[in-house]
């Protein structure tokens, strides 16, 4: 998977996702506040999987970091989920253009 | 995708209608001779339990423990002359089962006959509509109520029930379980469930695939659709159900799943995100779009961040277990109302008026004994329970209860998580770890929500060997409250056994990593209501365990002691007790810790308050006596939930380790001459 970070300069002309959107990553690399829509979710078990979709996470559906440590939170529909750093590198996401969360908060 | 299906009935028709149609139904159920069933199903955190508790009130005959319901209850709900058997069923996410608890969830929805009841958050609708979606392929009756309609309302979310209603062909009705809001309409609504006129479908291309294997020609409505579904979405326990009863179908829907997708998990996911994307249409106009909200801020935004920020959420978690366990449970309960019932009541008044009652009623001096002996039924076996055990275990069940109803521990879990990983365990395990300081052996019966083997295993390991319960650790900490080093020693001991087994554990038990995942629920004021409700359910519960072992195990040390049986075998453990520094008079302590470690405790407790144990020995006796074997109760749960090899190892562990550790102590502090 590959690991591009946006919020170059240049922003995201070249992303071959879709508009607005930028390489996908994983959702564990993205910092507090930081919205981003849930491309793939790339397991490697099939109970996982199941974890993962009993959390409401699955493509398309736009999650928003609300924590980083000791574990990811994330903002869902309008709930919030947390799920461990191992989980959350097997959600594959592209992040929005605008960060319009709020100031990054303890780590 | 058609809305407009059948006849919807919203809860603003049925107030108003449900007298005369109860008095017809009354009439009609009279006549088929049978009551009406109903299932509440639903999520963690939706208010299933506090919905189950005021649809059966005081009829109520729980069985176990909501808020962590692992079993499905059942309670009875009387409305306007009509009966119906109610039941409860654990939180399910989504079919696509997680954990064991799930399970049980789903397989009372797939056995079920009679109505079910979708229990869903109204400002979270799009998290639960999916649920519901699978519900109606059943082809069953169903009602979704909207619980919670007052937080929607405060967040300016509440949707429109009537058009919900409208769109699903089914009864949607709004509701407040704490307040009562809405209930009586639920149960009138509920009563008059019919099946959904017009089944839903899955999605295509998912329906072709799925309707291949769906044996009974019943058409796409049924328990073999949803069965068929979860199978081919990879589910292991459906694929196995599925694949035996209909091989040459699974084989040809296998092919077809090929045909479209790469692997089972695709096709999961590919089905989960039609039906969200299915319950996003349904729920265009009935409640304003998830994404126009922020997060929360204010005050709850504030607290979010305290309690999940390490440096200031550890801290604080240390400071809510000293005041609720130590100060109120250890202190006030165990300490103040423990010693006023057994001085005031016990031996002030009622002890020497049933002695004076035994000895008139009865002129056999062995049949007075097994009543107000010195292991008598009364003086032992109902004194124990009430006057030691009772006020500790319902302090801490209410401690308990209003930490889980303000949503406080799931924030616990998530703090702890990366700590209990060292340990082989998930942020999870906290929540039958702490319940078992309540009762071991209700927290056994609940690491069955834990995701593995493996972690539940472990969690029932330690929970046997290093948590105290709360009957245990108020005599402990009664015992020790005069000596503070030594509780403080006592406490480190424990601590470094916890953490030392269960990295061992980690090392030995097979089996996969844990992972950690879970909802946060919003931060909730504790509602009375719910918290007395909880408190009185698994008070009962305990005390219906309890009691009978209180009574039989003074029945046994009675006829022990007129054989002379309690001589030889209390003789043959003086030699160890020795051994470890402590008085022979210990040795019946741990003998009645077969029964119950309380009653073991409790009978320390009796040496200790006659001054017969220096601090030395105290901290050894405490030491052991916390690790020692778990009770009889507990041993027995161990073996229903994990197989008596699971059991007996587990037993042997905690023997050895009790001896050996509470030995090491009193040696350690005999030898540097602390507290001699």
């Amino acid at each position: 998977m590959s690991r591009v970070t946006c919020g170059t300069a240049s922003g995201c002309a070249d992303c071959p996702i879709a508009a607005g959107f930028c390489l996908p990553e994983s959702l564990a690399a993205l910092e507090t506040g930081r919205r981003a829509t849930v491309r793939r979710l790339a397991v490697a078990k099939a109970g996982d999987l199941r974890k993962l979709l009993a959390l409401g996470l699955m493509p398309g559906v736009e999650v928003e970091v609300e924590r980083r440590w000791p574990a990811v939170v994330v903002r869902i529909d309008r709930a919030s989920v947390a799920l461990d750093e191992a989980l959350a590198q097997a959600v594959v996401v592209s992040r929005q253009r605008s960060a319009v969360g709020r100031q990054k908060g303890a780590r | 995708m058609g809305f407009s299906r059948g006849v919807a009935v919203s809860s603003e028709r049925t107030g108003q209608e449900a007298a005369p149609d109860a008095t017809r139904l009354l009439a009609e159920g009279a006549k088929a001779g049978s009551e009406a069933t109903w299932l509440l199903v639903g999520g963690p955190n939706v208010g299933k339990s506090a919905l189950f508790g005021r649809l059966t009130g005081r009829y109520a005959t729980v069985s176990n423990f909501p808020g962590t319901s692992v079993e499905v209850a059942s309670g009875q709900c009387a409305f306007r002359g009509r009966r119906a058997q109610v039941a409860d069923t654990p939180g399910l996410y989504a079919f696509l089962s997680v954990t064991e608890e799930e399970r049980v969830a789903r397989r009372a929805i797939l056995a079920s006959s009679g109505v079910i009841i979708h229990v869903v958050d109204a400002s979270r609708l799009e998290r639960s509509l999916p649920v519901t979606l699978q519900l109606l392929t059943l082809g069953r009756p169903l009602v979704v109520a909207c619980n919670l309609v007052d937080e929607a309302r405060a967040q300016g979310v509440e949707p429109d029930v009537g058009m919900l209603a409208d769109r699903l062909g089914v009864p949607v009705v709004a509701t407040v379980a704490t307040t009562g809001e809405g209930v009586d309409d639920l149960a009138s609504v509920a009563f008059q469930a019919a099946v959904p006129v017009d089944g839903w479908a899955l999605p295509q291309p998912f329906a072709g695939v799925v309707s291949k294997l769906v044996c009974d020609g019943r058409g796409a409505a049924s328990v073999r659709a949803l069965e068929a579904e979860l199978a081919l979405a990879g589910d292991p326990e459906m694929e196995s159900l599925v694949a035996s009863s209909c091989r040459e179908r699974w084989t040809e829907a296998e092919a077809a799943r090929a045909a479209g997708w790469d692997s089972a998990e695709d096709f999961a996911v590919g089905l989960a995100t039609a039906r969200r994307r299915m319950a996003a249409a349904l729920l265009d106009g009935v409640a304003p779009a998830a994404s126009s909200r922020h997060p929360e801020r204010g005050w709850r935004g504030a607290l979010e961040r305290v309690l999940l920020s390490p440096w200031s959420g550890v801290p604080l978690a240390l400071l809510v277990v000293y005041l609720a366990f130590y100060e109120f449970v250890g202190h006030l309960a165990a300490g103040r109302v423990v010693e006023w019932i057994e001085r005031v009541i016990f031996a002030g008044w009622l002890t020497p008026a049933v002695r004076a009652a035994a000895r008139l009623a009865i002129p056999w001096p062995a049949a007075q004994d097994l009543l107000v002996g010195p292991f008598g039924l009364f003086t032992l076996g109902v004194r124990y329970a009430v006057a030691i055990v009772l006020p500790i275990v319902t302090s801490f069940f209410l401690a308990f209860a209003l930490l889980e109803d303000s949503g406080y521990l799931p924030r616990v879990a998530l703090l702890l998580d990366r700590g209990l990983k060292r340990v082989g365990l998930s942020g999870r395990a906290v929540i039958p770890l702490v319940l078992g300081f309540g009762c071991s052996t209700m927290a056994t019966l609940v690491t069955r929500t834990l995701e593995t083997k493996r972690e539940r295993i472990i969690a029932t390991l330690l929970l046997a060997l290093a948590i105290p319960c709360s009957a245990q650790l108020g005599v402990v900490l009664g015992i020790l409250s005069a000596v503070p080093a030594a509780a403080a020693v006592w406490a480190l001991v424990i601590l470094g056994v916890f953490l030392a087994v269960g990295w061992l554990a980690a090392r030995l038990v097979p089996g996969e990593a844990p992972s950690f995942f879970m909802e946060l629920p919003p931060l909730r004021r504790p509602q009375l209501r719910n918290v007395l409700l909880k408190t009185g359910t698994r008070v009962r519960w305990y005390f219906a365990e309890v009691f009978p072992l209180f009574l039989l195990a003074s029945l046994v040390l009675w006829l022990g002691d007129l054989t002379g049986a309690l001589r030889s075998a209390t003789q043959a453990l003086v030699p160890v007790v020795r051994l470890i520094g402590l008085p022979a008079e210990a040795a019946p302590a741990f003998l009645y810790g077969f029964f119950r470690r309380d009653f073991g405790a409790a009978g320390l407790y009796d040496i200790a308050a006659r001054g017969m144990l220096s601090p030395a020995a105290l901290t050894t006796a405490a030491v052991t006596i916390t690790l020692f074997v778990p009770c009889v109760a507990q041993f027995l749960v161990m073996k229903k939930e994990r197989g008596l090899g699971v059991a007996l190892g587990v037993l042997a562990v905690a023997t050895a380790v009790a001896f050996t550790v509470g030995g090491a102590v009193g040696w350690a502090m005999r030898a540097t001459g602390a507290w001699a």
